[in-house]
């Protein structure tokens, strides 16, 4: 049994910065796990951590561009339809090097697209459980959709929309709190505690009457499901990292496997609890 | 030429605002939704009906406009150099481009506000900005027809744009002058599948909560898929209950709550399925645009006024609170002062 945490999130989110904070944490802590990251972004250039596993061996999305006159976009859709058509022969054989146990984060890139429109990602969740890994997703927001509550509901929905689409077992982490002024840190705790009652009453502040039923239904939402509560991320705070990664190995019921057991019934994890 | 006599302020409770000028339709959707045939489809339209829309490129990084354009970020910026001067991948490179834009789009603005002043007889088209209207209404006279829509492509990632504080800023400025909507368009056939429709929903969703402007959904490729489905779907709670649990696998009691928020999402929002490849539902489109722009005045524009004097208000008070702590800081500073040179009368110091 290996297993995977799906790095997603918008581009500038700090996904990069996530895998490598983990990866550092990890060796820092001395736990007794063996992390390596998988760059899966084709356009990525410089990296912030030893990238075991990258896409580009396989194409990369400038070759694509030039060599077949296609824009970044366009570029990218191929690139992941390249790699759909080689999940077997390439991301497997690759994964296959790498030992027993071994932790894999995969770094994605950030089109929204890939996650909503494109089967690739789906197809890769469901090939990584048929290869005996067991996946996550961590979904990573930047911590300034929690400024205010209509921009905190906007990016829920967009994580909610990725969820959807994967269908694991999640985590969602608000990257970069540091850089939340002081002053505003007592809304963040409402965020990453969802209330019903609190998000309605904020919401029915900030919007017109006219949404006033929406509203009610996404915050009910919200809270019947505790579906997105998020997780505050400092890099320098070691302590945020560690809930992070427990909540991640909760996700990935890592750590089971150590006792002395046989086996773990592939359906033990089904991808259908979200709410943990 | 004289102001319009009736000009109510905007926040003048109960008279409607103002509700001359062109509509702008921001155009946004996944990659590879159609956006940008989309825009010439309907560009086309309009010239063939004999109102010429007035058209926008956003995308640096698009190689062909089909459409022309009258104004593209391109000719400002030029995308391939950003890459390489500032060192960036292609991502951050339009993302760049499209801040190096944001930071002019005032200018734009001013160029639209004339463009629009050009038909609108009274000399109206710009909203609060006093300088401009005076040229405005002086080309009034020129005769060319009056100026119905502003169609604005923007960049093929979806999140660049309304995710970007560039984009919420080209937005703001925008809504702030014109009626402004926002049209969603959806790729029709690969939301054929019940998941892929979900979350395509969700993230219009989440779009209408960021851009606080009414809200179209675009069926594009209606020509390789017909968006009944999709209708039925959104008017029919249980019918796309039904077809999401035939295909997945997901909690019922989940699905069926998500179902119910989109359910009071779509009740709110105009819907219309076009194809940008044969121009069915064209037709249909403008007359959707029209009465989102309906919504735009009747509901949007008060609350945006208000937003915006909030805003401002907040600002003032920010301003006030600084000048105040800063007077006191000086008061502070004075005594000191004084205590230093007074020697040891500390209870005098508050007096001087």
């Amino acid at each position: 049994m290996k297993y995977a945490q799906l790095v997603c999130g918008p581009a500038g989110a700090g996904k990069s910065t996530y895998c490598a904070t983990l990866l550092n944490h990890t060796e820092a802590s001395g736990a007794r796990r063996d992390m390596k990251v998988i760059n899966l972004d084709p356009a990525a250039e410089d990296f912030c951590y030893p990238v075991a596993i990258d896409i580009r061996e396989l194409v990369s999305l400038e070759d694509v561009m030039e060599e077949l006159g296609l824009g970044p976009n366009g570029g990218l859709l191929y690139c992941f339809d390249y790699l759909q058509e080689h999940l077997e022969d390439w991301l497997q054989e690759e994964m296959d090097q790498f030992a027993d146990e071994t932790y894999f984060l995969i770094d994605l890139p950030g089109q929204i697209e890939l996650f909503t429109h494109a089967p690739v990602l789906r197809k890769l969740a469901d090939s990584l459980t048929a290869w005996d890994v067991r996946a996550c997703a961590i979904y990573v927001l930047d911590s300034h959709f929690a400024s205010d509550v209509t921009k905190f509901i906007s990016g829920t929905m967009a994580c909610l929309s990725t969820m959807v689409m994967l269908e694991l077992p999640h985590v969602s982490v608000l990257s970069k709190v540091d850089k939340i002024p002081e002053e505003e840190r007592g809304k963040l705790d409402e965020f990453l505690h969802p209330d019903a009652r609190l998000l309605m009453a904020d919401l029915a502040a900030d919007t017109p009457p006219r949404l006033a039923k929406l509203n009610n239904s996404v915050a009910a939402l919200l809270d019947d499901y505790s579906l997105v509560s998020f997780l505050p991320l400092d890099v320098k705070d070691e302590d945020t990292v560690a809930v992070v990664l427990m909540h991640a190995d909760e996700a990935l019921q890592f750590g089971e496997n150590q006792e002395p057991q046989e086996h773990i019934p592939p359906d033990a994890d089904d991808g259908n609890d979200f709410a943990f | 030429m004289a102001e319009p006599a009736a000009e109510p302020a905007p926040a003048a409770g109960g008279s409607a605002p103002r509700r001359r000028g062109p509509v702008v339709v921001l155009v946004v959707g996944m990659a590879g939704t159609g956006k940008t045939s989309l825009m010439h489809a309907l560009v086309a339209h309009l010239e063939a009906q004999g109102s010429p829309a007035y058209s926008i490129n956003l995308d640096p990084a698009v190689s062909t406009v089909p459409y022309g354009g009258n104004l593209d970020v391109r000719d400002t910026v030029d995308y391939k150099k950003v890459m390489s001067q500032y060192n960036l991948g292609p991502n951050g490179a339009i993302v760049t481009s499209l801040n190096l834009f944001a930071t002019r789009f005032d200018q734009v603005i001013d160029i639209l506000e004339r463009r629009a002043g050009v038909g609108a007889s009274a000399g109206e088209g710009s909203t609060g900005r006093e300088g401009e209207r005076g040229e405005a209404s002086g080309k009034a006279e020129k005769g060319e027809p009056p100026l119905e829509y502003i169609l604005v492509d923007t960049p093929g990632q979806i999140e660049i744009f309304t995710w970007s504080a560039s984009g919420g800023i080209i937005t703001e400025l925008l809504a702030s002058s014109f009626a402004t909507v926002v049209c969603y368009v959806v790729d029709t056939p690969r939301c054929a599948a019940p998941p892929v429709f979900m979350s395509n929903m969700l993230y219009a969703l989440s779009i209408l909560y960021k851009a606080k402007l009414p809200m179209l959904l675009a069926f594009n490729k209606a020509d390789v898929a017909d968006p009944a489905f999709a209708v039925e779907w959104m008017t029919d709670f249980e019918a796309f209950h039904a077809a999401l649990e035939a295909d997945s696998s997901y909690q019922a009691s989940l699905s069926r709550s998500m179902c119910l928020v989109l359910d009071e999402f779509y009740s709110g929002l105009k819907h219309v399925g076009v194809s940008a490849v044969t121009g069915q539902g064209l037709e249909g489109f403008f007359a959707a645009v029209d009465a989102a722009a309906e919504q735009y005045w009747t509901n949007y524009r008060t609350e945006l006024d208000k937003r915006i004097a909030d805003k401002k208000r907040r600002e003032d008070e920010a301003r006030t609170a600084g000048v105040e702590s800063l007077k006191a800081d000086l008061a502070e500073d004075r005594k000191k002062a004084v205590l230093g040179g007074g020697g040891s009368s500390g209870g005098d110091g508050s007096g001087e």
